[in-house]
């Protein structure tokens, strides 16, 4: 089979990825603050902070056993790998074999598990407290997820992301079908809660009461902290070009241009996504954690109508 | 001729089937009467769309009539009377179910599926109706269905009332490409005069003796 994304081009758009991934956060952080009437960090903050955390030394709790240190490698790992299977600025299947959908999403939950396991072993009470929490959403998320991506894949017969970005092709919003209206609304409602974002989690703070995701990272300290931190940004970045992949894909095209135009629609999609996220954090409350399974239903329910659309 | 070719209206009458149900998981879902009474006027707006759409594809006028009173009444009227009652009440802005939203949700999806599996039975009816218009029209139904026999209040019972309306004139001209306009202006006065007595009983009844649809169940002999 020849594809249309050679091995080059797969590698060029995973460093992309890794690299805009806090350029997003920092992004979104600027758009937060011009909307309380802030000034706000610069948008490069994010990388500042990076580059600061890989400077530092690490210091560790007593009670971690020797699995702790690997931890922040290997949730970088399976991000930065699930980071490879989404097509960017190139729709198409890949020219080799590389895994879809589903091992996307699977390398997700991999780095989830594993970032609540390092929770865990640190035995702190904030990170069991955070790590049961986020194990109490995911199981509310991944199989919402899983279903939104196979109500688009049932259309087109493949879970390969690239093929089915290609399949849906340039003309993408005339080529809506009624599916594709509800699943758009599931991943809406999942967008905040895959990215770790108001109403569901709280990226900003460190209080004990409100926070999922940063009370697993506690533990970890200096480069460490800087692979856990990176791995959040790409994951966001991951889960946006996966929504860009699904729902408004840019079509294959060849040529030096086409790589260009790509690349300015990747930009606008993850923009237009960013303001998206920074509108919905700016204008809710943080849900309590025991009302988040019902906000979370309306994007289960809205994910089951649109497999029920497709297949029925 | 028509404008359109049949299978874009198809098409277009399948996606507002899509918008109509997603309207109507935001009406069970909400979790204050606001959002409700927002989710109702959006849904009988994309009423009036598709009637707007059938038209257009079928040519007959009384579908232009029905789309502009459906637009007049049940997309800004009644909406906001429902609001103006709410204001003018001072009750307390959440909905109060029987069973928890979520629980309500699941019903909801199993009214889905079971109308999609319902409407595939029908065989040879089904294939010569619109598209996915049939099953959303009978899962828009039972579920406003659903939302009345779940919720304590009056006042959502009422947003209940009307998504089940507005399913069944969804299914009734999606089904028939128009139903004579008597029987639709007969169909939407009765759902003003429902509306105006009930917002009257409910005032009334608040005002008097200070009970709600939920305080009745005390009242034995």
């Amino acid at each position: 089979m020849i594809g249309d994304r050679p091995l080059a081009l797969v590698l060029v758009e995973m460093i992309l990825l890794v690299l805009v991934g806090p350029l997003v956060t920092g992004t979104i952080q600027k758009m937060k603050a011009r909307l309380q009437c802030r000034r706000g960090a610069a948008v490069l903050q994010p990388y500042r902070d990076l580059a600061k955390l890989f400077r530092k030394g690490t210091v560790q709790a007593d009670t971690t056993s020797g699995f702790f240190w690997s931890i922040p490698i290997l949730v970088l790992a399976a991000t930065v790998a699930a980071g490879a299977l989404v097509p960017v600025i190139r729709a198409g299947p890949p020219a080799f074999p590389l895994g879809d959908a589903v091992m996307l999403l699977g390398l997700l939950a991999l780095a989830r598990f594993l970032t609540a396991v390092g929770a865990l072993d640190a035995g702190g009470a904030f990170g069991g407290m955070g790590a049961s929490r986020e194990m109490t959403i995911a199981p509310l998320v991944e199989p919402v997820l899983m279903m939104v991506v196979f109500s688009t894949a049932v259309a087109a017969g493949t879970t390969e992301l690239g093929a089915l970005a290609a399949h849906r092709g340039t003309s993408w919003f005339l080529a809506w079908r009624a599916a594709d209206f509800l699943g758009f609304a599931a991943m809406l409602v999942l967008l905040p809660a895959e990215t770790g974002r108001i109403p569901v989690d709280n990226p900003d703070t460190h209080l004990e009461l409100t926070m999922l995701h940063e009370g697993m990272l506690l533990e970890h300290s200096g480069p460490g902290l800087g692979c856990m931190a990176l791995a959040s940004h790409t994951r966001q970045i991951v889960t946006l070009s996966l929504v860009s992949a699904l729902f408004f894909p840019i079509g294959p095209a060849g040529g030096a241009s086409g790589l260009v135009l790509g690349a300015g629609a990747f930009a606008v999609k993850i923009l237009v996504l960013a303001t998206f996220l920074a509108l919905v954090e700016s204008s809710y409350a943080k849900l309590r954690l025991f009302r988040v399974p019902q906000y979370l239903g309306v994007g289960f329910v809205c994910a089951l109508t649109a497999l029920a659309l497709r297949i029925l | 001729m028509s404008p359109l070719s049949p299978d874009a209206v198809h098409t277009v009458i399948d996606d507002l089937g899509a918008l109509l149900l997603f309207t109507m998981i935001l009406i069970v879902a909400a979790g204050q009467i606001y959002r409700a009474i927002y989710s109702v006027a959006a849904q009988s707006l994309l009423i009036s769309i598709a009637a707007a759409v059938l038209a257009t594809s079928t040519g007959n006028p009384d579908l232009w009539v029905i789309a502009g009173i459906t637009l007049a009444v049940k997309a800004i009227l009644l909406p906001w009377v429902l609001h103006r009652v709410v204001q003018r009440m001072n009750v307390r802005r959440e909905v109060e179910p029987v069973i928890p939203i979520a629980a309500t949700l699941a019903l909801a999806v199993a009214i889905v599926v079971v109308s999609f599996q319902l409407s595939a039975s029908l065989g040879p009816v089904r294939q010569a109706i619109t598209g996915n218009a049939l099953p959303v029209g009978i899962a828009l139904t039972l579920t406003g269905v659903l939302v009345m026999a779940t919720r304590k209040t009056a006042l959502t019972q009422m947003v209940g009332l009307f998504a089940s309306e507005n399913g069944i004139f969804f299914t009734a001209m999606a089904v028939t490409q128009g139903m004579p306009l008597i029987i639709e202006i007969g169909v939407i006065l009765d759902v003003i005069l429902a509306a105006l007595v009930m917002t009257i009983m409910v005032l009334r009844v608040r005002s008097t003796v200070d009970a709600d649809i939920a305080d009745l169940d005390r009242l034995r002999g």
